[in-house]
């Protein structure tokens, strides 16, 4: 009996097998490139009712971070701030800009479409519902607020600059003193550890100090970057032990 | 390593001779039950119901594909969805989103007025706890606890009503009107709690309208016995308030005074059981313990808390009241006393004739005349008190035995109302007989309609009146049965005020806005009616009338100045007492009383008790989900009522067999309440003409020919039982929780004052009922779980109390346990402790000498964990979802012992062994060391954390279910459904998957505590010490420490010590803790030597619960401790629950 399959027909298992392996990677690569935190919320950036300027409040005209986000040293949530805190300054400033209409509509009640109801600010940072993240818990204990939100001192408008995912937690968490620094700096944006020791001399001798009298640090000493040292001697002066059990944030 | 297996040790066959049990079947001990009490779940051929075998997997899986096909075209999952963030416009001063607030306000009650402090999230009030600054702190209850439910209740009133259909208020605006122009005969009637301000607007009431008359009306008050009482003070409105700090010897004459019946706070009588050891400095010392003489007929939880119980019918009790007050004025020879006691005389002896009467003849006798002799040898120090539902008579006897033994002023309080003198239901009804009164506003929180006494006929006289104004939060029968209906604000959304037990002022003030429009308080509508004007809603700026009126009575009863005022505010109270302290002046003769005792109650002529139910009391709780499922805590009945008889009374009027036989029947299923199937016989019950069909169950330590029937439920049913009121959709007098629960008994009342009838006959049905009980459910039988001991040295070598003291932890298994070494190991490979943190190391201790069972802690926990009602259905089939489980055991003793502690063949007496003693024991999850769960989940969703804690990651399970079959304390509970989202309440709704009725948005989510996570289905969770608590308690020291660091200057020169972190000594209150009206839980830090848990733990009286499987349990229990009079009869019977379990 002849054969019912040419001879060429030996090789298609062996090219599918090829292919859907190769088309199998592509999508595992996909997805883990398109569909995972690190670039799904990446880069969000939701148009906001009012296009508020952090650039400009904070760099030009010199705001701290708490003047809006005032409870973030007293409660879990860092609070986006009210519309009578807006208007502390903008009833006198630009009060008649048209960026500002929502909210006139929320506090001026001289304003002609003025309804009291509260300005409906986008999202952009979430961790889920299950994750319980504690502001005043990390920036009374030297972490800034950039370890998370990045340097939002420079957006014109506020995306989401890292994955907020529970890896990029954790990892802060196993090695905090990677984003530990002195507690006057945790709302300095600008902050650089080694420009803050080279001003500091003193608090770069305490750390230098430690650093060569402790047995583990001082043997890589060599590798540990500025803010890696200042960190592990504000870790060890601060008793700071992130907990990594998991009822540290789920409930 | 070969498996290590447990060797139970074999019981001694001298030592068997305590029985302790839960359920009547367990006291049988049927070899069905052991097979059962193994298993997670019952039903073991049939874990289907035809509902879920309807959803098979078969199905489920063509509906998940055919959803994942339609998903997949609309491509509906592939945004994130936005959300929003809305900022206050205008920030309200105080509020720190994320933050709690507390307030202080006021639980207005008939007993005594509840002092609270409210936990409010954003203006959302979520939690109660006790205001523990307040003098009359009374600890909170299980119904303290849920009323904060009935504010979000989605069956609340919210419109207004006219003969039964919705109408706009500007109706009854128009109508009000001409009421408040000329209110002519109304007839006002008020609930039982005292008012200031209600008794000011009374007043000029009275003065503006000559014809206005003021009522006062709860289902459960005893009037007759209210009037004797004021007739005996000479004033009106007379509180008795007993001062349990100071009583040394209470004799309690049918009164729940820690629970059901209390004046004044239970606190102050664990204090006083703990024996100088409260803050556990020291063991508990007899000498200065209290001791409890008990004469009841039903279990309460007072008669599981005495250290002698008498188990008397309602009428004996008075027979018993009588003997003990001959008995002591023997010794006391007081002329007031003597006076009252004219005409009686002592005559215990029980029916029946031969040995065993003459015998419990003499036990009684020696009983009495024991009881009074150490009440006398106290005098100054003891206390009588007598229950609420006893007749008039014997309130006024033990009026007159209190006075001679020297109580009042001492031990007993009284204080009279300031108010005017309020008429009685029975006064209303002669009243508008008399044309005395020819309309009404009803005030009351009863519910009149229903619950009024069938000689009142409430029905003739809302017929008789020419309108009818009810001002209620539930739509219930009596709002649909007046001519207008007024919606009604919650206690935490109104302004009032109200008076602490020993009478300090005490305001109600409102924690939110009233969640629906036009709702009004009671002191708006008396402003209204007083000051004219429509009735206006409060708003963020105005305040309702109620809060000028408020303020009004403040400064005219204490003070005028804005800063009491405040303090007023602030702290929810003021010291000055707005009560008058009255005295004694004396009874006649209760002569009567002999007639109330005549004749005894036999299997033909039963005594019913109308009880107060302990879950919705007189009815008005009947909507509330909390209450409804949280179990009885004596029978552990949920979602229903039924008749409780002694199993006595239960095999001679012939339910006993019933129950055999219905097993036979029922093939297969167990008997009573215990799975999804399980039913209880009914029987009709008959008293004076007037039916009643209810399902029986059987109570232990219930008095022979006695029926206890709780009263309040049937408010509406729509399906075939007889015994309540029919249930109509367009007037619903019932939402989904109190729809189909349970069976009206208030038709057997006829007299306002008579809840202990007499002469009741019982014919057991064919029907049967299905009931939700859940005393056999997550069940740890036979071990010495629950242990007690005596401080009297008894004949069978136990020892005298310090040698009890020093056993407590090698009772039953433990006195055998080998050298253990605990299942897993604690270190990890590079020895390092796995518990390793050194600031914190979390642990419990329960006491149970002074826990009472009362379920305060298990609906506190349900509020703080946001612990989801499961519906009567789920309940039988063991699906609760409470935490923490109250367990309940009886215990009684079928043996004597002779000299050596060795059981005898000889029984004891049959009101020894019929007379059990109860011991309640709530169990959570007990953090193991070595926790048995961890290692067989799957996924490391059940982890430990550094700081002993057994913490769950929900969002991590996948329900695999193995951590629950491998807990030795049945402490974990399973989601079966999504209970939160999908509404159980609503019959077989859960088995409809996406088409059930969804409950998303309903009011009663709003209660949510924002700090844990709300539980999907298929996830396994359970008590994890509160650890929102914690972590926020660990961040608030982080918050303090900064303070630290900045004032060292540069914050790099700060040194922040463990000490600094460490949360300060016993600052963390978990749910449980602070709800306890006991003080039974402490909880605190191991590595604080300063915390109360470590005192706890170090006393004799710790045990741990199963240490032999050497778990290593966070949670330990201390023993409770019996304080018998030696000289009693029973007192060698005392005290033994556990000592010879195994």
């Amino acid at each position: 009996m002849a054969n019912l399959f040419p001879r060429w027909t030996n090789y298609v298992p062996l090219k599918l097998a090829i292919c859907a392996g190769i088309a199998g990677i592509g999508i595992i690569a996909a997805f883990t490139y398109y569909a995972t935190p690190d670039t799904q919320r990446v880069g969000y950036m939701p148009s906001q009712p009012i296009p508020y300027n952090h650039e400009l409040h904070v760099q030009q005209l010199g705001l701290d971070c708490r003047y809006c986000h005032s409870f973030v040293e007293h409660s879990g949530h860092a609070n986006v701030p009210s519309a009578n805190t807006c208007w502390n300054c903008h009833q006198h400033v630009k009060t008649d800009s048209p960026k500002l209409e929502p909210l006139r509509r929320a506090v001026d009640e001289t304003y002609e479409n003025y309804d009291g109801k509260p300005i409906e600010w986008v999202r952009v940072h979430r961790v889920p519902d299950y994750a319980y993240f504690n502001h005043s818990a990390h920036v009374n204990r030297g972490v800034s607020c950039e370890s998370c939100h990045g340097e939002v001192h420079e957006m014109e408008e506020v995306y989401h600059a890292k994955s907020l995912t529970m890896g990029f937690c954790l990892e802060c968490h196993r090695n905090p003193e990677n984003n530990i620094r002195p507690l006057e700096e945790v709302y300095n944006l600008d902050y650089d550890a080694d420009t803050y020791l080279a001003e500091n001399q003193e608090v770069a001798d305490l750390v230098e100090a430690f650093i060569s009298n402790d047995e583990v640090l001082s043997e890589k000493a060599g590798k540990l970057s500025s803010q890696q040292k200042l960190g592990h001697y504000l870790k060890n002066h601060w008793n700071v032990q992130p907990k990594e059990s998991c009822a540290t944030c789920h409930r | 390593m070969s498996k290590r297996v447990l060797h139970h040790p074999e019981v001694p066959a001298d030592e068997a001779a305590t029985n302790v049990w839960r359920s009547i079947r367990e006291h049988e001990d049927t070899i069905k039950f052991r097979h059962e009490a193994i298993r997670e779940f019952y039903d073991e051929e049939d874990t289907m119901s035809d509902e879920e075998r309807d959803l098979s997997r078969r199905n489920f899986v063509k509906l998940m594909g055919a959803s994942t096909a339609l998903a997949g075209l609309g491509l509906a999952s592939c945004r994130r969805p936005e959300a929003y963030i809305l900022p206050y416009a205008d920030a309200p001063e105080w509020v720190v989103p994320g933050r709690p607030l507390l307030y202080a306000t006021t639980m207005p009650s008939a007993g005594a007025s509840v002092p609270l402090l409210v936990k409010s999230y954003e203006s959302r009030p979520t939690l109660l706890q006790p205001n523990t600054s307040h003098p009359d702190n009374m600890g909170t209850d299980s119904h303290v606890q849920a009323s904060i439910l009935n504010l979000y209740s989605p069956s609340r009133s919210q419109s207004f009503l006219k003969d039964g259909a919705k109408v706009d208020k500007a109706e009854f605006d128009a109508f009000f009107a001409g009421v408040q122009k000329n209110a002519g005969k109304l007839g006002v009637v008020f609930g039982s709690d005292e008012s200031p301000t209600r008794n000011r607007l009374a007043k000029a009431l009275a003065k503006k309208f000559r014809g206005i008359k003021f009522y006062s009306y709860e289902a459960l008050e005893n009037d007759a016995a209210n009037s004797t009482i004021d007739k005996a003070f000479n004033a009106n409105g007379v509180k008795l308030v007993p001062q349990l700090k100071k009583a040394d010897r209470i004799l309690s004459l049918d009164s729940d005074f820690i629970e059901l019946d209390a004046k004044s706070s239970a606190l102050d009588y664990s204090k006083k059981r703990q024996g100088g050891g409260d803050n556990y400095d020291q063991e508990v010392d007899e000498k200065k313990m209290n001791r409890l003489y008990q004469v009841e007929s039903i279990f309460s939880l007072t008669g599981g808390m005495a250290d002698h119980r008498l188990r008397v019918a309602p009428s004996e009790v008075s027979k018993i009241g009588v003997a003990v007050a001959i008995e002591a004025n023997k010794t006391l020879k007081n002329d007031k006393l003597a006076k009252a006691l004219a005409g009686l005389k002592a005559d215990i002896k029980p029916a029946g004739e031969g040995e065993e009467a003459e015998k419990y003849a003499k036990y009684l006798k020696e009983w009495v005349a024991n009881c009074a002799k150490d009440l006398i040898s106290k005098k100054g120090k003891s206390l009588v008190l007598v229950g609420t539902q006893q007749p008039a008579e014997l309130h006024a006897l033990g009026l007159a035995l209190n006075e001679a033994l020297g109580s009042f002023g001492r031990t007993l309080k009284a204080y009279a109302s300031k108010g005017s003198k309020l008429g009685t239901i029975s006064d209303l009804k002669a009243d508008v007989d008399a044309k005395k009164v020819d309309s009404l506003l009803i005030l009351t929180p009863s519910n009149p309609l229903f619950d009024a006494p069938a000689s009142v006929d409430f029905a003739g006289i809302l017929k008789d009146v020419e309108f009818s104004i009810h001002v209620g939060e539930r739509t219930d029968k009596t709002a649909f049965g007046s001519s207008w209906h007024v919606p009604a604000t919650h206690y935490l959304e109104s302004w009032g005020d109200t008076v602490s037990s020993n009478g300090a002022y005490s305001v109600i003030q409102p924690l939110i806005l009233p969640l629906y429009p036009n709702t009004f308080s009671e002191v708006d509508i008396l402003t209204a009616l007083l000051k004219g004007g429509t009735l206006a809603a409060p708003t963020a700026q105005e305040p309702s009338a109620g809060y000028y009126e408020v303020k009004a009575t403040f400064a005219a009863e204490v003070s005028g100045s804005a800063s009491a005022w405040n303090e007023l505010l602030k702290t929810g109270f003021n010291k000055k007492s707005v009560l008058k302290p009255v005295s004694f002046t004396g009874v006649a003769s209760q002569k009567a009383l002999a007639e109330r005792y005549a004749t005894a109650p036999s299997a033909e002529a039963l005594e019913v008790i109308l009880a107060k139910d302990h879950s919705i009391a007189d009815g008005r709780y009947i909507d509330n989900a909390w209450l409804q499922e949280a179990p009885d805590p004596i029978v552990k009945l949920t979602w229903d009522n039924a008749a409780i008889v002694s199993p006595k009374t239960a095999k001679e009027i012939g339910v006993y067999d019933k129950i055999v036989e219905l097993e036979k029947w029922n093939a297969g299923r167990p008997e009573i309440g215990e799975a999804s199937q399980a039913r209880a016989p009914k029987a009709k019950i008959t008293v004076d003409g007037v039916e009643v069909e209810i399902p029986v169950l059987v109570g232990f330590g219930q008095a022979d020919y006695t029926i206890t029937l709780p009263v309040g439920y049937g408010q509406g049913a729509d399906d075939e039982r007889n015994s309540a009121d029919k249930f109509d959709a367009n007037a619903p007098t019932v939402g989904h929780v109190g729809l189909n629960t349970g069976f009206n008994v208030y038709p057997l009342r006829k007299e306002a004052s008579e809840f202990l009838l007499k002469g009741a006959k019982v014919e057991p049905l064919k029907e049967t009922y299905k009931v939700a009980s859940t005393q056999e459910h997550h069940a740890m039988y036979g071990r010495a779980l629950a242990r007690e001991i005596s401080t009297h040295e008894s004949n069978h070598a136990k020892g005298d109390y310090q040698k009890q003291l020093d056993n407590v932890a090698k009772q039953g298994m433990d006195s055998h346990i080998p050298p253990n070494i605990p299942l897993y190991k604690s270190k990890d490979k590079e020895q390092k402790s796995l518990l390793s943190d050194e600031i914190h190391q979390w642990a419990m201790t329960i006491d149970l000498n002074t826990c009472t069972g009362c379920n305060a802690c298990l609906i506190a926990c349900q509020a703080e964990n946001n612990i989801p009602v499961v519906g009567k259905e789920q309940v039988a089939r063991g699906r609760e979802m409470h935490w923490i489980r109250m367990d309940r055991y009886y215990a009684s003793q079928e043996n004597e012992y002779d000299d050596h502690g060795h059981m005898k063949d000889k029984k004891t007496p049959s009101w020894i062994s019929d007379n059990p003693a109860m011991i309640p024991q709530p169990v959570a999850c007990t953090q193991c060391e070595s926790a048995p769960c961890e290692t067989v989940c799957p996924v490391n969703a059940t982890v430990h954390t550094e700081e002993g804690l057994n913490a769950m990651a929900y969002n991590r399970c996948i329900g695999t279910r193995y951590c629950a079959n491998n807990c030795p304390f049945k402490a974990r509970r399973f989601n079966f459904f999504d209970y939160n989202k999908r509404n159980p309440i609503i019959k077989k709704n859960l088995y409809r998957g996406p088409f059930g009725e969804k409950q998303v948005g309903s009011p009663e989510h709003l209660q949510r505590n924002p700090n844990v996570s709300v539980r999907m289905r298929g996830v396994m969770e359970k008590c994890t010490y509160c650890v929102q608590a914690i972590e926020l308690a660990k961040i608030k020291q982080k918050q303090i420490t900064k303070k630290k660091a900045e004032a060292a200057g540069l914050s790099v020169n700060a040194i922040i010590s463990k000490e600094d972190l460490r949360v300060p000594t016993d600052a963390v209150k978990v749910a449980c803790q602070s709800a306890c009206p006991s003080d039974s839980v402490s909880f605190g830090n191991l590595l604080n030597k300063e915390d109360k848990v470590n005192r706890a733990k170090g006393s004799k009286r710790n045990y741990e619960l199963l240490k032999y499987i050497g778990t290593f349990s966070r949670t330990t229990y201390l023993a409770r401790v019996k304080n018998p009079n030696p000289a009693m009869p029973d007192a060698k019977y005392i005290g033994l629950a556990t000592i010879n379990i195994h």
